[in-house]
């Protein structure tokens, strides 16, 4: 029994002084322990980064709202109480006094409140009340440039669609979990450092949104469209200097949106047959495949029959001989047709490949959709889509893909990498989003010679479209909406778009104007004026010189230029 | 000799007891002075909200056309050239340079004074070199 009981008190010696000495594992795994009877944790949300336009011009910010409860056991004069709250929230006191006495530990009053609400209730010093904080994104421009900037899901902490959505990473920063003591007034010792989110500047120029939103809106209420898209670029650097949907949505109040659609950018997200606004690329990929060349003539009949399916003019009107820059004045489908099959397969879609299409531009917007352009091998391709494609059907392409496209011929055959984001400013710094070349689509030569042709196109094919002193190059366009069943297309409705920079002998801006099913079917009725009305006000606003002023200032440069040799 | 022990445990104890309220009256201070920081905080964002309000251009817009300005159009706008400045040629640089290209430094005002008075010298030179020539 002895030996037992010393056997004992050894074995209960030793645990003892084994429970004294333990190994770090334990003694941290214990710590924790206390540590979250002590303690809590608390998720600090980073503050998001800003968003500015390219002068500065705040689009995106933070503020913040407040959701005020109650514990009804702390109050002492509940009549006082709900009639100085309820004045404060302008609501009904009878409401606000129910919660003071119920017999709940907590009640929810009101929220989100706004911070002038939150400061006066916290001026109230009244015990009983509780204020929570509830961080907010708010865009003091309304619903200007709305798909571009995106909005805020999860009170503030998670971007989605646009900037928002496509730069959450860069906006958001790093979230700190601080690990709070439940002792009151005891404070952290070393509090990490919270990584605020990094602000970003736009390329976007808010005077010239304005003016090109609300020349949209003008045109959709005008010829009554289902909706409309319309986006400005400078070709020399890829900047988009507008973007623009309507109808369109409020950030501010996204969740009121009825039409769910309305989220959408449809400029990115959006895939649509492009119609004969495509024309000018055909011509383009087979000047520069060398398939024709600017003189180049062939004898429209008005009719071409291709895989089995018949391609038809406007109108079913044949022509006779007719050269390349023809075929883009009067829009004709067997013209481009005919370029496209003397093109083949390999050299038609590996210039469409080239110009863009079928793959995601990479702007830097939310969720950009590659278009669909099937090429032969794929599945469903046939022989008709080499002719149906060469002026824009039985392929998708997005508003975005198009500009760029039309923005490389504009560059002297160059395409720049579209993009949205000008700056990243954070912390340590200014970082400058480097313009970048994707490729050369066109030689200079090629380029030219369709500038040339795109000249021609408006002088006589869109007069809606000139402005005064300017030379206009540019392109309408008519899109067949295809039917949900098989592969027609519905007789009344189309899609009218037109492309075009200026000045056409030193573009400074591309512009790109897409209406939905307007009330009137041809493009060249409709969106040469909307484009006209857009450029007007963009001359202006970015001081573009008019044709005279630009030769007079070159032949002064010239006679410097002489005189100084 | 109890009495003693007793006079120096309270001498202890109130000496904890005056640390413990000096430690948390200093922690409220901080809380408050915290909580005033964040306040002042939120109440700028929300004045550069308000601002930015009044700034959008709908507003500016509308407040030009009650004071009587009107879009200028086109015909409006009369070019004048001044000899030796073509705005084209500065606007359209032959190379597009970037700061990342540049060193790729984060863009800082660094620079001195010396450095300032340095720079104006140098223009100066080379203004009386042009007028020379």
């Amino acid at each position: 029994m002895a030996i037992f009981l010393i056997l004992m008190a050894a074995y209960l010696v030793i645990n003892l002084a084994n429970f004294q000495f333990f190994p770090r594992s334990v003694r941290q795994e214990l710590e924790k322990i206390g540590s979250s009877i002590t303690n809590t944790t608390l998720r600090v949300p980073a503050e998001r980064g800003l968003i500015f336009d390219r002068d500065g011009e705040p689009l995106a910010f933070n503020i913040v709202q407040y959701r005020l409860g109650v514990s009804p056991a702390l109050v002492a004069d509940a009549d006082s109480l709900s009639s100085k709250v309820a004045d404060i929230l302008e609501i009904d006191a009878f409401d606000v006094y129910r919660k003071t006495v119920s017999e709940n530990i907590w009640e929810f009053v009101a929220g989100p409140i706004s911070a002038e609400q939150g400061q006066a209730l916290a001026a109230l010093d009244e015990i009983s009340l509780g204020l929570e904080e509830i961080p907010k994104r708010f865009y003091p421009q309304g619903t200007l440039a709305a798909h571009v900037i995106g909005i805020v899901l999860d009170e503030g902490l998670v971007g989605s669609l646009g900037v928002e959505g496509a730069y959450n990473d860069t906006l958001a920063g790093r979230v700190i979990d601080l690990s709070v003591s439940n002792v009151p007034f005891d404070l952290p010792e070393d509090r990490p450092a919270e990584q605020r989110g990094q602000d970003i500047v736009l390329t976007l120029d808010r005077d010239i949104q304005f003016w090109v939103e609300s020349e949209l809106k003008a045109a959709v209420d005008e010829y009554r469209a289902f909706r409309g898209t319309a986006i400005v670029m400078n070709p020399r650097n890829g900047d988009v200097l507008a973007l623009a949907n309507y109808p369109t949505m409020d950030p501010n109040n996204f969740l009121d949106v009825e039409d769910p659609s309305l989220l959408e950018n449809a400029a990115v997200q959006e895939t649509y047959e492009p119609g004969s606004i495509l024309q000018a690329l055909t011509v383009a990929s087979a000047l520069e495949s060398g398939t024709i060349t600017p003189y180049w003539t062939y004898n429209d009949t008005g009719h071409l029959s291709v895989g089995g399916r018949d391609i038809w003019n406007r109108h079913f009107q044949s022509h006779g001989s007719t050269d390349a820059a023809s075929i883009l004045i009067r829009s004709l489908n067997a013209g481009a047709a005919t370029i496209s099959l003397q093109m083949g397969t390999e050299d038609f879609y590996s210039m469409m490949r080239a110009f863009g299409l079928g793959q995601p531009t990479g702007v830097g917007l939310f969720a950009e959709d590659p278009g669909e352009l099937r090429i032969e091998g794929e599945t469903n391709w046939n022989e008709s889509h080499l002719g149906f494609n060469s002026f824009g059907q039985d392929m998708k392409a997005t508003s975005m893909q198009l500009i760029t496209a039309y923005a490389a011929i504009a560059n002297d055959g160059v395409m720049r990498q579209p993009r949205i984001v000008r700056q990243v400013i954070s912390e340590d710094g200014v970082e400058e989003a480097r313009p970048t070349t994707v490729r050369r689509v066109l030689s200079a030569g090629t380029a030219a010679s369709l500038r040339d042709m795109l000249i021609r196109v408006v002088r006589e094919g869109a007069p809606g479209a000139l402005i005064r002193g300017y030379t206009i190059a540019g392109k309408p366009g008519t899109a067949w909406i295809s039917t949900a069943v098989g592969q027609e297309y519905g007789p009344h409705s189309s899609i009218v778009t037109f492309a075009g920079f200026f000045p056409a002998y030193d573009p400074e801006v591309v512009i790109f104007v897409k209406l939905d099913r307007p009330n009137e079917y041809y493009g060249y009725n409709v969106t040469p004026h909307v484009f006209k009305r857009i450029a007007d006000r963009i001359a202006i606003l970015l001081e573009i010189p008019n044709d005279e002023v630009r030769s007079r200032l070159e032949a002064a440069e010239t006679d410097i230029v002489v005189a100084g040799s | 000799m109890a009495i003693f022990g007793v006079a120096i445990l309270l001498i202890l104890g109130g000496l904890y007891l005056s640390q413990v309220a000096s430690f948390a009256i200093t922690n409220r201070a901080i809380e408050d002075l915290i909580s005033r920081r964040d306040q002042l905080k939120r109440q700028n964002e929300q004045l550069i909200g308000e601002i930015a309000s009044f700034r959008t251009v709908p507003r500016l817009f509308e407040r030009a056309v009650e004071i009587g300005f009107r879009p200028a159009s086109n015909s409006d706008i009369d070019y004048i050239l001044l000899e030796g400045y073509n705005p084209l040629r500065e606007a359209a640089p032959s190379e597009l340079t970037t700061r990342s290209e540049a060193g790729g430094a984060p863009l800082a005002y660094d620079e001195t004074f010396s450095g300032w008075l340095e720079r104006q010298f140098a223009l100066l030179r080379d203004q009386f070199e042009t007028f020379g020539k």
